[in-house]
């Protein structure tokens, strides 16, 4: 392993149940008089331990609510760890959901600004980027239409270009080949294969093994809150295939 | 206290480093509001001549009034009330409206009742171009005491903001909060004297307005500065700049005590 770019120490991440409902004087009241009684505690993850090098890629799989979204969120920093510690070195690129942060009154154009800034892009980086941008995402006559206008197709284009516009050091995509159309899946899996072999780090989400083990290296595997199994990721696929289909 | 000192930095670091996100924000928040009307900006200032237009008519020929220059006392008091119910009014819902984005991307939440504020006060700016209009069309003066605005419109903006933060911590974690104040605000613009004269209340209202209203304070060192041409009451500064930073320091110790919840209550 070359140099160590993410490192988890048995992290944990804790979610109150209750808190998730919308808290009201009521609720509040409720739980008052029954004394903390209304905190439900879940765990989304649980003593993961997970040590990934700088330019690998990792697939990451398991059955919904196995808490990989959490897992990739805790590493961007949006969930703090309950337990345990969180290392990142470097410019993390998330990309939990294409667009998120486009506003749908402003235009195409102005988004870009937007969302750049919003990935911690500075205005002078988005500027160089922003012909690429428009390219990769073939949008150049909707540049100026307002993003409510768009299809989900084209925005998640747009979200994807933005995001891998720069070589950040990591980039995190969850889900993210889902929407849009096999021409720009196969685009967008070439890109980030190009990013990989200029040194990014991939962490990847999927449901499609194939993509799995077409891009990524390593894969992990979890499973209601812990990693089941991690590794190369033949051996990881193989284990979970036969798990899932054994079903 | 070194360790301290690196802190601040950091933190301060961080905020540089987000203000061209922060411009961005404030800015969309203006362009949204206006894109589709034909009038664009202008209605920035329209907006609150016409409705000055309305209360002016309203408060001066429905109710007898006897306050010399209405159109200006009215004007100067209601802008300042304004400056604070609309900032806290929109910083209020800040961090339960922009959920989905904190949920997806790494941004410190302050950046949005920040963003919000700063469109309130952009907002303001625009309010004063249409105060000036008032000013030229009752021909009142400008006087040199209008040097002492400034340090008004420094109270009025640290209340604020000190006001909306908290309020925005509240909401996050319990919704009613919202819609207590929006009750609150309507009984707030009744105990403000904005279109009546404080002496027409009883004298013990007189006391506690005066002495615990804090727009009070501060639409009545506007009127002083514009309409009555004289440096503002020292007593009724200090209890302005009291009430603006006892609202920052509540508003500043919520957000310190919450921020780790907020993402778990959006």
């Amino acid at each position: 392993m070359g140099n160590e770019i993410i490192r988890l120490d048995n992290v944990s991440v804790r979610f109150n149940l209750a808190a998730q409902k919308n808290g009201s004087i009521k609720d509040y009241l409720k739980k008052l008089a029954h004394h903390g009684a209304a905190f439900q505690e879940f765990f989304a993850l649980q003593d993961i331990d997970l040590k990934i090098g700088a330019g690998e890629s990792w697939g990451f799989v398991g059955r919904n609510g196995s808490g990989k979204s959490t897992l990739l969120k805790v590493i961007c920093g949006i969930y703090r760890p309950y337990t345990g510690t969180v290392t990142v070195r470097g410019k993390i690129a998330p990309l939990l959901e294409l667009g998120a942060g486009f506003d749908p009154e402003l235009t195409g154009r102005e988004n870009i600004v937007m969302n750049g800034l919003i990935l911690g892009m500075t205005k002078a980086e988005i500027q160089s980027r922003f012909d690429w941008i428009v390219q990769f995402s073939e949008l150049e006559k909707f540049l100026d239409v307002p993003i409510k206008n768009y299809s989900s197709g084209m925005k998640s284009r747009l979200g994807f270009s933005i995001a891998t516009s720069f070589q950040p050091d990591i980039l995190i995509a969850d889900e993210v080949l889902s929407t849009g159309d096999r021409n720009f899946q196969k685009k967008c899996e070439q890109r980030m294969k190009e990013l990989l072999s200029d040194g990014t780090t991939l962490l990847f989400v999927s449901h499609s093994p194939g993509a799995i083990s077409e891009m990524c290296g390593n894969a992990v595997w979890l499973d209601k809150g812990h990693i089941r199994l991690s590794g190369a990721t033949e051996d990881v696929m193989d284990a979970y295939n036969a798990a899932s289909n054994g079903k | 206290m070194k360790k301290r000192i690196d802190a601040l930095m950091g933190m301060l670091r961080n905020f540089i480093a987000y203000l061209p996100l922060l411009n961005n924000l404030v800015s969309r928040e203006l362009k949204r509001k206006y894109r589709q009307s034909v009038l664009g900006y202008l209605w920035c200032v329209l907006n609150p001549l016409g409705v000055m237009l309305i209360m002016y008519l309203v408060f001066s020929t429905m109710f007898h009034n006897s306050i010399e220059n209405f159109p200006v006392y009215l004007f100067a008091g209601r802008m300042m009330f304004s400056l604070v119910t609309d900032g806290t009014n929109g910083m209020i819902r800040s961090f339960v409206s922009n959920g989905a984005l904190m949920r997806k991307a790494r941004i410190p939440y302050y950046i949005f009742p920040m963003s919000v504020f700063f469109s309130t006060v952009v907002n303001f700016f625009f309010q004063l171009i249409a105060f000036a209009i008032v000013l030229i069309a009752t021909r009142t003066p400008l006087t040199v005491h209008i040097l002492a605005f400034p340090v008004v419109f420094l109270q009025t903006a640290i209340f604020t903001f000190g006001l909306g933060l908290f309020l925005a911590m509240a909401d996050t974690f319990i919704r009613d909060t919202a819609y207590i104040y929006s009750v609150f605000l309507t009984a707030w613009m009744y105990i403000t004297p904005l279109f009546y004269p404080l002496s027409a209340l009883p004298d013990f209202m007189q006391y506690l307005i005066s002495h615990f209203n804090p727009t009070y304070f501060y639409a009545t060192q506007a009127r002083d500065v514009f309409l009555y041409h004289q440096w503002p009451e020292v007593a009724l500064m200090l209890r302005g700049f009291a009430a603006a930073f006892i609202a920052l320091a509540v508003g500043l110790y919520a957000y310190q005590r919450g921020k780790d919840k907020i993402i778990l209550y959006i």
